[in-house]
């Protein structure tokens, strides 16, 4: 389904600014530098571009125009003889055509100037190239810009044409101007069309949207219609019998039976016989307006016979298989005082839908249609009674149901005791106490000046009871707990002594191990002073750290102070005190001469496995492996164990052009 | 008024706003100053075309305010010379006649003999061979350099083959060959778009001619049988002199100025 909206054509600019559009488009979006000294196939390539550029610019801009305004023939006859009215149908194609030539021409000089621009030896013949090359596009498109200027006129008087869909259910008025159209049309749609006492306030076709039935209609109002020879007609008038020629819709020809809008009942009646053609094949209805300053019934007797012959004519528009009845055919109505008014519009609305109905009905397709649609109509079988079928527990439920009483709510209750105000609602009524009696007894706040919610503990006997039992068990377990003592000592056999023995070798050796562990944490880093700037591992920052934590630092102190070296008579007395601090079970030794020395450690057993012949030589790696570190943890360097973070994404593998090496790594 | 024309109508219902007359006369009056602040604030090509634009207005206004006062104010006229007036000192000599009038025909047959034209344009920049040729390298090697190829305009007649590649010297590229020129009638002050027949002479040497390039005051002869131009025996004539007045090989096509 074609849709026509001709209010999306794209706006056509006037020749210069076209002009500039375009220039401007290549200045910004084409590259702007370029050096006597570049390569002459880059000069070329430089200005080949701009050339190409351009072309294409104007190309696309010039078909735009030409695929979005449409073909006067490809478009519906209606609308096609309607722009044909307004515009003139040579004038709209040649200025087309131009446009057309024009994309041709420019495309040509692309061309010719690209295969020349081959040849530039020069920057400057390369400029002067590609100078005279835009120069000559301009030109083209000056030469057309009176075309551009119809095109954009069109353009705007297009987007202002009412929306008439020609193929949908259409009611068309028509008439001598002045008959009351447009009246017709106010009240039947929300149009809100110019009604004024004159002939031709309607210049051109209105469209307004009516309901009939749950279906739209599309009610469109034309310019009055003289009577006179069809050459003669001027724009206006030819806009209406575009309309009437080639939209299937139903046509009101309103009559003015009262003649107040300057023409007689004659001359209309002639109108109606001179456009008689254009309305063949088309449910005609004739409108008698005006009704309120002339009954239908007071018509002269020749007006009445002309307004009768017309009516024989309409009536032939009735198809023959339709039925002969003649209402809705000759209609009566006065706009002024709405009398009529909705009645000439179902009939209009009614005769069009039964119209296409039928049409639809003789089209081929409709066997397509009709084969799927089926309305059943069972014919009964014989006389018998055959009643719904309900089961019978259902019959019972639904009785039980009913008889079932209902419980008395609260509102019951209120509405029985006086309503609303009256009824007050007694809250201790569904108290649960031990006896029903007490229910409605008063309870004193106040007793002998105590207050009784104070005193008042309902369930103090089930607490009391609780707590004897609790206290009972608790003895009991203890009770069974001193005889297991007692006699649970003699009761390990060898067996379980064997297993306890075990137990408490694998605990030593695991404190062995962890020991191990810490002393090897002995050789974590001991930061020299050339790496503590900040003079933060002191001694006394230590004992402050340590006395904010509450623990006592003197021992602390004085066995860093130990370690670190004094003057050496100082420490040779000390020594001679004999330093406590370092003892440490039988390794310890007095005779360690300096404590320049790291203190000897005992020989450890060392289980030989993962992948060393025996413990010595697994020793020996160790040492080893320590030996690597050590002064590496002495400078607090960066080691193999400490934690890495790689980076994510290496910026040499991600950056860069491909050069030479392989994809994998360059 | 159409169904589509809705500011109108609600002109037409409600009127225009109660100051528009105002702001109108107000918005008419700063234009003036909106077009100065543009004069100095554009940049760019934007700038350019205001300036060209504004400029023109500018000659306009000057020119009417011009003609205005001329239509008030009187001036001196000093006449022109008539063509072919005499001076006062010779008007005593006697005017010889020649006895046979010579025919156009011979005149320029003579003039073609003498080599000697009254053109248009009679002197001309002078092209070095570099610029006319360029030396393309030939051999498996790239070594040879004996070919030429010709970098301007050339004309190459319809019926012309070309040597066997192997052994052409002067090259002339199909995309610098060009059949027509725009020829200018100096007199008509019209402009045709003619048929080239051949190069008459190139002012640059023998060699060129020969060749058919077309620079600058290059003399071509033109197919005007589209001019229906006569003799004065009553023949059509169909082929005439023009000089090239552009640079071909630079704008791309050829403009030339008959010769009559």
């Amino acid at each position: 389904m074609v849709q026509y909206n001709f209010k999306k054509i794209t706006v056509v600019p006037p020749g210069k600014d076209f002009i500039d559009i375009i220039l401007s488009r290549t200045q910004r979006q084409t590259p702007t530098v370029v050096h006597k000294g570049y390569a002459i196939n880059r000069i070329r390539q430089f200005y080949m571009r701009k050339v190409r550029y351009t072309q294409q610019n104007f190309y696309e801009k010039l078909s735009t125009i030409i695929d979005e305004f449409p073909r006067l023939d490809d478009i519906h006859p209606f609308y096609g003889d309607l722009l044909h009215v307004l515009y003139n149908k040579d004038h709209y194609k040649l200025a087309l055509g131009q446009i057309n030539t024009a994309r041709n021409i420019v495309a040509k000089i692309s061309k010719d100037y690209l295969r020349l621009l081959k040849y530039g030896d020069t920057l400057y013949r390369c400029k002067c190239l590609k100078v005279a090359a835009l120069g000559r596009m301009c030109t083209v498109i000056k030469r057309i810009s009176p075309s551009l200027a119809y095109l954009e006129q069109i353009r705007q008087h297009m987007a202002r044409l009412p929306s008439i869909d020609p193929n949908t259910r259409t009611i068309l008025i028509c008439g001598y101007p002045n008959v009351g159209k447009s009246s017709f049309m106010n009240k039947v749609t929300r149009a809100d069309v110019d009604v004024q006492p004159y002939a031709f306030t309607t210049k051109s076709l209105f469209v307004g949207h009516a309901d009939y039935k749950y279906l739209r209609y599309q009610v469109i109002d034309t310019p009055g219609i003289l009577d006179r020879p069809f050459e003669d007609r001027n724009i206006i008038e030819m806009c209406s019998i575009t309309a009437l020629a080639h939209l299937r819709a139903a046509v009101l020809f309103f009559l003015d039976i009262s003649g107040s809008c300057g023409y007689t009942i004659a001359q209309q009646a002639a109108l109606f016989h001179s456009i008689k053609s254009l309305f063949m094949n088309k449910p005609l209805v004739i409108v008698c307006n005006k009704t309120d300053l002339q009954p239908l019934d007071g018509l002269s007797e020749e007006d009445m016979k002309l307004v009768m012959e017309m009516k024989s004519e309409a009536m032939k528009t009735i198809p023959q298989g339709g039925d002969p009845s003649e209402e809705g055919v000759l209609l009566t109505m006065s706009a002024l005082t709405d009398e009529g008014v909705m009645a000439v519009k179902n009939a209009a609305c009614e005769r069009l839908l039964e119209q296409r109905v039928e049409i639809k009905m003789k089209s081929k397709k409709i066997n397509d249609c009709l084969n799927r649609f089926h309305v059943a109509m069972p014919k009964p079988r014989d006389n018998r009674e055959r009643p719904t079928c309900i089961p019978e527990a259902v019959l019972e439920a639904q009785a039980v149901a009913a008889a079932k009483e209902k419980k008395k709510l609260e509102r019951d209750l209120e509405n029985e005791n006086g309503g609303a105000g009256v009824y007050s609602v007694s809250l201790k009524k569904h108290y649960i106490l031990a006896n029903d009696e007490w229910k409605e007894d008063i309870l004193p706040e106040i007793l002998d000046g105590h207050n009784v919610a104070d005193f008042l503990d309902p369930d103090i006997l089930e607490r009391c009871e609780e707590l004897e039992r609790e206290e009972g068990l608790r003895l009991e377990e203890a009770a069974a707990q001193d005889a297991f003592m007692i006699d649970g000592h003699d009761e390990l056999t060898k067996e379980q002594r064997e297993i306890l023995g075990q137990i408490r070798k694998k605990k030593a050796m695991l404190i062995q191990e962890h020991r191990m562990k810490k002393r090897t944490a002995e050789s974590r880093p001991i930061v020299p002073r050339k790496f503590d700037k900040d003079r933060k591992f002191t001694t006394k920052r230590m004992g402050r750290q340590l006395s904010s934590m509450g623990v006592d630092p003197s021992a602390a102190v004085s066995r860093v102070r130990s370690q670190s070296r004094g003057r050496k008579r100082e420490r040779s007395l000390s020594r001679a005190e004999g330093d406590d601090m370092e003892i440490d079970g039988q390794h310890s030794n007095k005779k360690l001469r300096t404590r320049s020395r790291s203190k000897s450690r005992p020989i450890e057993e060392v289980a030989p496995g993962e992948g060393f012949k025996d413990s010595a030589q697994k020793k020996k790696a160790i040492k080893k492996s320590r030996d690597s570190v050590k002064n590496r943890n002495k400078e607090a360097r960066r080691g193999e164990a400490d934690r890495v973070i790689p980076t994510l994404k290496p910026k040499h593998l991600f950056s860069g052009k491909r050069g030479n090496g392989k994809t994998s790594r360059r | 008024m159409p169904q589509g024309d809705y500011i109108e109508l609600h002109q037409k219902r409600h009127g225009r706003r109660m100051d528009f007359e105002e702001r109108k006369r107000k918005k008419e009056a700063r234009s003036v100053k909106k077009n100065s602040k543009d004069a100095r604030k554009l940049l760019g090509a934007k700038g350019k075309r205001f300036a060209k634009k504004r400029y023109a207005e500018k000659a306009q206004m000057k020119k009417t305010l011009k003609m205005h006062d001329e239509s008030t104010s009187r001036q001196k006229v000093d006449d022109d010379v008539e063509e072919g007036a005499l001076p006062p000192y010779l008007l005593d000599r006697d005017q010889t006649q020649r006895a046979k009038v010579l025919s156009n025909t011979i005149k320029q047959k003579r003039k073609e003999k003498a080599g000697k034209w009254d053109v248009p344009l009679p002197k001309v920049r002078g092209v070095a061979e570099d610029e006319m040729f360029k030396v393309l390298r030939t051999g498996k090697r790239k070594t040879k350099q004996w070919k030429r190829m010709v970098t301007k305009a050339t004309f190459v007649g319809p019926g012309f083959t070309r040597k066997p590649p192997k052994y052409e010297r002067f090259i002339r590229p199909t995309g610098l060959r060009f059949t027509k020129a725009h020829v200018t009638h100096p007199e008509l002050k019209c402009t045709f778009n003619l048929d080239i027949i051949s190069v008459k002479k190139n002012p640059n040497g023998q060699m060129y001619t020969s060749l058919g390039v077309m620079t600058r005051g290059t003399i071509i002869e033109v197919n005007v049988s589209e001019l229906g131009l006569v003799t004065p025996a009553g023949k059509v004539v169909w082929g005439k002199y023009a000089q090239v007045t552009n640079n071909p090989e630079n704008d791309g096509c050829i403009n030339a100025v008959l010769l009559v």
